[in-house]
């Protein structure tokens, strides 16, 4: 049961995107196009669930005054592990993505999860918080950049959504436009709560 | 229950004035310049401000509806955004941009922060902004040219608008050398004729945004509301002293103090935005320095974005920038309570 | 205080284990990475110099610092007789990012065609100066510098002939400017 919990709260109760406010620097930065959006949820997914590992893993040994620089080298490595791979690897991937790959580490929910829950929680744990509050960010990041894309660039993932008689609002895709979308999911979602709380 | 004393806080005198008789005041004062639209710019003009009136009536409603107010949209006040909106839309628009930019202005302009009354910034210039920025290219291009005028308001020039003019031959001049001789003497004539322009500029015989361009027909409803006090001088004034005193210092080829200030002050949307748009009664401040240096703060902007800028004009930027400064300017200018420290 | 040696042990064995981590996963990416590089490199030269396709292109590097590769030599045929252009790469600071383009030129300087090899603009409008319209095969706004002289450039708001992309006027003359710039240096060298 409380597997479960753990993983599904990063989705919905305590997405770190909608909930937590946790990101929104990397989110406002790469929501312009679904794709990016992939992209940046899963290389900080895999960031996420590294980091907390480890992080759990020496949380015994590391003093308490210390861990901050501690917890950073871990991060920072990790990112530096997916920036290579990806160059490496997935050219075309590392060439949009390009400058916020480096961002990761100063990402807060990466730091925050690991000082809120991993240095906390045993490893297994971890790995659950880390997963679930990847795919929370990742979806977060795909709803964000569906409304952005369609409206900005009258795509998603890069296919024509409407006839070419479609004017595209640029703004959507320049920065305010993630700001209104972001601010209309969240009050979307406290209107949501605030039902549910009501009726039951 | 008669014989009660009611102990009530101030304020105890109350004006008969209420929102609608504001409201239709502005409006019948915003007359004038849509008559003068219809004529310089065509029966299409007339269909732009209807669609965007029509426009902003329906998101308010369907707002106040969602949001389980009461539908207050006879008040008077989405009408009023409705006409600022469509004045500052070329008349050439595709009827779809007004219906968008008249739902983004009331939706995130003004609903969302509580209705009227707790907007921070003037909606219809929110509308304004949001298709600048997303539809630039129906916003910034001008073909109609105006009955009995010219686009520019030169008679030599009949290409592009007085501000666009002088910004793209500005640019000419200050990188003069990057440019052939013939592009810099048609530079420097463009630049001397403004001064026949003045007449042309006054009475609307120029190209631009539906209700900007006359500046009599914008006058003669300012004099109105302000005879109604409806609108003080205070920011108007020193709004427009702003921007005729700097661009008399800034704007000029021959160095300081050579700059043509009536031209800067009759072209664009100036006159509009410095009576019927900075004046707006809940997006500007209260006390009377507040109001001053709301004015000076507005036309210190919009000389920056016209002579320094990306866009030929900077009157909306100018007024939604200065709008969020008004908290900050009611704080700091309250005036000392006596006795007070 | 006397915690500080045993956070300073911490410290290095934890940085110990990152950068030797670090240098493993270096050692594998290294040659991949770089791999992609020349290959890309290699593509777009053949792209910018087409006619070099059966020839070979040469660095010519800064005699000074063999390092730095000024810019690079198309010739027809593998004996380096026939010289058919050049080729360099035009740095340039774009709305957000650095744009890196090749270019190419014939002998006498005209565009033989432009390549945006990388580039971060704003999505939507300066990322459009990689757009293919559709029913296009070539992008459009690189496609029209080809056959105009490389050192004479300007974009339609300053007076020249190159069509700016809608809404990123600084993206167009940041590339446009650049490549003018950097042609007339280029050129210079060639030509001493």
């Amino acid at each position: 049961m409380k597997v479960t919990q753990e993983l599904f709260k990063g989705i919905y109760s305590s997405n770190p995107v909608f909930r937590l406010m946790l990101g929104l620097c990397p989110t406002l930065a790469v929501t312009s196009s679904v794709n990016n959006a992939i992209g940046m949820g899963g290389a900080a997914t895999f960031v996420l669930i590294s980091s907390n590992f480890v992080v759990s893993l020496i949380r015994k040994f590391v003093p308490s005054k210390i861990r901050i620089p501690v917890y950073i080298t871990v991060i920072a490595t990790f990112v530096t592990i997916v920036d290579l791979i990806m160059a490496g690897f997935f050219p075309d991937l590392h060439k949009s993505l390009g400058i916020f790959i480096p961002l990761i580490v100063v990402n807060c929910i990466i730091l925050g999860r690991a000082e809120a829950f991993a240095s906390k929680n045993n490893v297994f744990f971890s790995l659950i918080d880390g997963l679930g509050m990847g795919i929370g960010f990742t979806l977060a990041l795909i709803t964000i950049s569906t409304f952005r894309e369609i409206l900005g660039n009258g795509t998603w993932l890069g296919m024509p959504v409407f006839g070419s008689s479609f004017k595209p609002a640029l703004l959507m895709i320049l920065n305010p436009g993630a700001f209104f979308t972001i601010g209309f999911i969240i009050a979307f979602l406290n209107w949501l709560d605030r039902k549910t709380s009501v009726s039951s | 229950m008669d014989k009660n004393f009611y102990v009530s806080p101030s304020p105890h005198i109350k004006d008969r004035d209420s929102i609608p008789k504001i409201m239709y005041s502005v409006i019948l004062a915003l007359v004038p310049a849509g008559v003068g639209a219809v004529y310089f710019f065509g029966i299409r003009a007339l269909y732009v401000i209807i669609i965007t009136v029509l426009s902003a009536l329906v998101s308010e409603a369907i707002c106040q509806k969602i949001m389980k107010r009461p539908v207050t949209i006879t008040d008077g006040s989405a009408i009023v955004t409705g006409i600022l909106l469509a004045y500052n839309l070329p008349a050439e628009v595709p009827f779809w941009l007004p219906v968008v930019g008249a739902f983004f202005g009331i939706v995130i302009g003004k609903a969302v922060f509580g209705g009227l009354g707790f907007n921070p910034m003037n909606p219809a210039l929110i509308g304004r902004a949001f298709l600048m920025a997303s539809w630039p290219v129906y916003m910034t291009v001008f073909n109609t040219v105006p009955k009995n005028g010219t686009l520019s308001g030169i008679s030599a020039i009949t290409s592009a608008t007085p501000l666009n003019v002088f910004k793209h031959a500005r640019e000419i001049l200050i990188n003069s050398s990057s440019f052939s001789t013939q592009q810099v003497t048609e530079a420097t004539n463009a630049m001397s004729q403004f001064s026949s322009s003045y007449g042309s500029l006054f009475w609307g015989k120029v190209g631009g945004c539906l209700g900007e361009t006359s500046a009599a027909l914008l006058l003669l409803g300012a004099v109105f509301l302000m005879y109604k006090r409806i609108i003080g001088w205070k920011i108007p004034f020193s709004y427009i002293g702003t921007v005729a005193l700097l661009s008399w210092i800034f704007s000029g080829n021959d160095g300081l103090f050579s700059g043509d200030a009536l031209f800067h002050v009759l072209s664009g949307g100036l006159i509009l935005g410095a009576f019927f748009m900075a004046t707006d009664m809940v997006t500007s401040p209260i006390t009377f320095k507040g109001r001053i240096f709301f004015g000076i703060g507005c036309g210190i902007i919009t000389v920056i974005i016209r002579l320094w800028g990306g866009y030929p004009e900077g009157v909306s930027y100018s007024i939604l920038l200065m709008n969020l400064t008004v908290p900050l300017l009611d704080k700091f200018s309250r005036p000392k309570t006596f006795g007070g420290k | 205080m006397k915690d500080i040696p045993k956070f300073a042990l911490t410290l290095l064995i934890v940085t110990i284990i990152a950068s030797g981590s670090l240098a493993w996963v270096n050692k594998i990416t290294k040659p991949k990475i770089f791999a992609i590089q020349s290959r890309d490199l290699n593509n777009g030269l053949l792209n910018v110099l087409p006619a070099a396709k059966n020839g070979v292109i040469v660095p010519v590097k800064s005699p000074s610092d063999p390092d730095n590769i000024l810019y690079y030599e198309g010739f027809a045929d593998k004996d380096k007789t026939k010289l058919i252009g050049y080729a360099y790469l035009v740095p340039a600071s774009g709305y957000s990012s650095i744009i890196r383009t090749l270019v190419g030129i014939d002998t006498v300087g005209n565009i033989i065609s432009i390549q945006i090899l990388s580039q971060q603009e704003t999505p939507g409008l300066g990322t459009k100066c990689q757009e293919i319209r559709s029913g296009e095969s070539k992008p459009w706004f690189q496609h029209q510098f080809a056959g105009k002289m490389a050192t004479n450039l300007a974009v339609d708001k300053d007076g020249g002939d190159i069509v700016s992309l809608t809404g990123a006027t600084i993206t167009s003359r940041a590339i446009t400017n650049a490549i003018a710039d950097s042609s007339k240096s280029i050129l210079g060298l060639i030509n001493k």
